[in-house]
């Protein structure tokens, strides 16, 4: 969001300004934290947790593990489960939305459907999902698929109808048949509206995942979150949560290098 | 390309299959309706749970209890978002300042909030409506940031010149230039509230639109997990509805019409 | 041979669905072959429509278009386009694009090389051939547009606006090198334009068409006095100061005016 330069502010710039103000935010906020915790003891430990608990807690869940599990077991579990339905969902969805966007009867034979279901959260679908298949992996990767399938779905349609008129033509003129035309044309120029469906669809994977797990699992970081909610260690749910986030954004990052090698023809 | 076929026929093609299959395949026996209920039985279901007492009240009184804590992080999520996004737009010092909270913030899933919400707020109305919040509150941020940073800096100018307090350019100039993208946001910002209440509800809250579907599934009745994923999906769809009217009002106004 | 013949052309647009619009009525155009010829007229007058099915991308509603002695249906090898916002791949590198329409014809690699190479010579673009769109000047990415459509050896070369975009001087520069270019490799051309100069400096002859209905409102031979006062020789800032120029430029200009007028 700082990227931004509107040059509002004058003057030379030794370092980035906005960087610097970041970092002293980062470390003023740490040093509230010791304040209100360990200090002071404003905030109890089940409110929440201090420093020392907080590693002290990561410490532990690393090495002898927690809720069944050390971290590693844990965040494969989980990164398992959100990779296969992932995986599932964006190799049927990315089809699918190319279809309906290249072909006007695909696509009106497939919006209604859509309409009719698109507007059901896809959290909605967990408890279905259990009565289906229980609390084992296999509810979990559907539910991640229902989540992830309508992003790529949607953004793959809304990229494929949205490529330029011109180019089709410019291909037609020179004589592209169908083939290229998807190749060389509808698929370049949605590629980025494409990814963008990718990047929701990663994101409501992990929402839906840490979900799924909150409400049941046998192993998993939402199982880790649910379990230290259960003993009230506020710690250990800090703990969880980063965890959890720092894997969302790893996965988001390895997917943003995907993008920029695939389109590398954008400016900067 | 259409010219056996309609357009529509095609679509209403799609609708007939998809309902079709469905029915079909439980009506043949194909499936059994305790695992798949038909579209039929899922309507009885619903028509039942409004003049049943089920998991403690009626379904609509279950909707309705959603409906308020929906409104109450919802609406909590704008008052504080919208004017925090604006601001952040306005000074840069405080952009600099929310910026990298914001950014890790983005990356924890709004319902891995639900144990500190439920050790801060309880389980009855306050931490339901911080798990709303914290799903609700980026999209308010950011579309309220990038609307205003879109308002021009010389009409902001122009109203200083004119001796506008701080105030008065925020509620005269910002707001209003930030709008449309403010509505957008708070478009975005209902569905994810919505969607994170359900999983609230799943987890720690004990009434409610999303207990329902927990008692559902314990009781292993798919049939009363369904009519609450229809009545879910209808209410979001009217919340959407709902925004969306306002927000072509809104463009309709600023857009010229 | 590669010549044009637009026989009775009408276009009505959304015939079917909403208000019918009659965009083009009753045109007659013979472009001979390896003939050069410039179409102006005020906005709206369907010059892009006229050009879009010759090339085949809109089909008539009444009359047909002949290109070759066959009927056009569809868009064609025979036939390429240079269109007004230069329509690059963006995701191709200029040795791509150029070799874009090649490809569809299965030129070997050695041949594509070869166009490539030829080119970027021709347009003083050596060097560039990596290069994706985005990083080259409007002036560079017109030039790559047309080798794109030269390279493919059509007989006919179908121009809308092609230097619509460019700043002046890059515009003078382009004009230039297009009649280089024909001059050197003689193709049916068909060059749309709103500039009148432009329109005169680079055809055989100027179809100046008249709008509501779109139609032809006379054609302006150009190519005898080009012939007679050696124009082609001569720098093109010298050519437009020449009162054979000026007359015909002249002459072009009265036509547009006088339906200006009609509009008020
Ligand atoms: N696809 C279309 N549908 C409806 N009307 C069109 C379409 N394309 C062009 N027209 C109309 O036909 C007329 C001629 O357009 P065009 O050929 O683009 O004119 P010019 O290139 O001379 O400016 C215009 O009035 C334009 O609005
Ligand atoms: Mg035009």
């Amino acid at each position: 969001m700082a990227e931004a330069t509107t040059g509002r502010r004058p003057g030379v710039r030794f370092m980035s300004r906005s960087r610097l103000t970041g970092l002293l935010t980062v470390a003023t906020v740490i040093a509230l934290w010791f304040l209100l915790t360990s200090v002071t003891g404003l905030v109890g430990e089940f409110r929440f947790p201090s420093p020392p608990d907080f590693l002290a807690a990561f410490a532990r869940l690393a090495s002898t593990g927690y809720a069944g599990g050390t971290l590693l077991e844990q965040a494969l579990q989980s990164l398992r489960l959100v990779a296969i339905g992932f995986a599932a969902a964006i190799a049927v969805g990315v089809p699918l939305g190319f279809v309906m966007g290249y072909d006007r009867r695909a696509e009106a034979f497939f919006n209604p459907i859509f309409l009719v279901l698109r507007p059901i959260p896809p959290l909605a679908w967990i408890p279905l999902a259990i009565v289906w298949l229980g609390l084992g992996d296999a509810s979990k990767v559907l539910v991640i698929f229902v989540a992830a399938f309508v992003p790529s779905v949607i953004n793959t349609y809304t990229g494929v109808r949205n490529v330029q008129r011109t180019l089709i033509e410019a291909a037609l003129v020179h004589g592209a048949g169908q083939g290229r035309l998807i190749r060389e044309v509808y698929l370049p120029d949605a590629a980025p509206m494409i990814f963008t469906g990718l990047r929701l669809s990663l994101q409501a994977s992990w929402t839906t995942l840490v979900a799924a797990e909150l409400v049941g699992a046998f192993l998993g970081m939402g199982r880790v979150l649910s379990t230290a909610y259960r003993d009230i260690n506020t710690a250990m749910i800090l703990v969880s949560m980063v965890c959890i986030a720092v894997l969302g954004a790893i996965t988001m990052m390895i997917l943003a290098r995907v993008e920029r090698s695939v389109i590398r023809w954008r400016k900067t | 390309m259409s010219e056996r076929l309609p357009l529509w026929a095609w679509s209403a093609a799609g609708l007939i299959l998809f309902f079709g299959l469905w029915q079909g395949a439980v009506s043949s026996g194909a499936v059994s309706s305790f695992v798949l209920p038909s579209p039929l039985e899922v309507l009885e279901r619903m028509w039942k749970l409004m003049n049943q007492p089920f998991a403690g009240a009626l379904l609509h009184e279950h909707l309705l209890s959603s409906f308020g804590r929906f409104m109450g992080g919802f609406l909590l999520a704008a008052v504080i978002g919208v004017p925090l996004g604006l601001m952040m737009g306005r000074f840069r010092l405080l952009e600099d300042i929310v910026t990298p909270l914001f950014e890790g913030y983005r990356y924890v899933a709004p319902l891995a909030w639900v144990p500190f919400a439920a050790l801060w707020f309880g389980t009855g109305i306050g931490g339901p409506i911080m798990v709303i919040f914290t799903g609700a509150f980026a999209p308010c941020v950011i579309n309220a940031y990038r609307g205003a940073r879109l308002v021009d800096s010389y009409l902001i100018e122009a109203a200083q010149t004119h001796g506008a307090s701080e105030f008065r350019v925020a509620r005269e100039v910002l707001l209003p230039g930030a709008l449309p993208s403010i509505v957008a946001g708070l478009r975005i910002a209902a569905g994810l509230g919505w969607q994170s209440l359900i999983g609230a509800e799943l987890i720690v809250v004990s009434s409610g639109i999303g207990f329902v579907m927990v008692q559902g599934q314990s009781n292993l009745s798919p049939s009363t997990v369904m009519t609450a994923m229809a009545v879910i999906g209808l209410t979001g769809l009217l919340i959407d509805i709902g925004l969306r009217q306002i927000e072509s009002r809104v463009r309709a106004k600023w857009e010229g019409r | 041979m590669s010549e044009i013949v637009i026989d009775n052309v009408g276009k009505v647009f959304g015939e079917g669905g909403g208000r019918p619009f009659l965009a083009i009525d009753g045109v007659d155009l013979r472009v001979e072959d390896r003939e050069v010829i410039s179409v102006v007229g005020p906005s709206g007058c369907g010059k892009t429509t006229l050009m879009r099915m010759v090339a085949g991308l809109e089909h008539p509603t009444s009359g047909e278009v002949r290109v070759g002695g066959k009927r056009v249906t569809g868009p064609g090898p025979d036939r390429a386009v240079v269109f007004q916002q230069f329509a690059l791949f963006p995701w191709k590198t200029v040795r791509e694009n150029i070799t874009f329409g090649m490809r569809s014809r299965g030129a070997t690699k050695a041949e594509r090389d070869a166009a490539v190479a030829h080119y970027l010579t021709l347009m003083k673009m050596e060097g560039t051939e990596d290069k994706y769109p985005h990083q080259l000047s409007g002036g560079m990415q017109q030039r790559v547009a047309i080798a794109r459509s030269y390279a493919t050896d059509p007989g006919v070369l179908l121009m809308d606006e092609p230097f619509g975009a460019l700043d002046a001087q890059t515009r003078t520069i382009m004009q230039e090198e297009l009649v280089r270019l024909t001059n050197d490799n003689p193709r049916t051309v068909m060059f749309i334009t709103h500039s009148v100069e432009e329109a005169v400096y680079l055809a055989d002859r100027v179809v100046v068409m008249a709008r509501n209905p779109g139609r032809i409102r006379e054609i302006i031979d150009v190519a005898t006095t080009r012939k007679a006062e050696k124009w082609s020789e001569e720098p093109i800032d010298d050519v437009m100061e020449m009162p054979s120029f000026t007359h015909l430029r002249g002459q072009v200009w009265r036509l547009l005016r006088e339906q200006m007028g009609s509009d008020i």
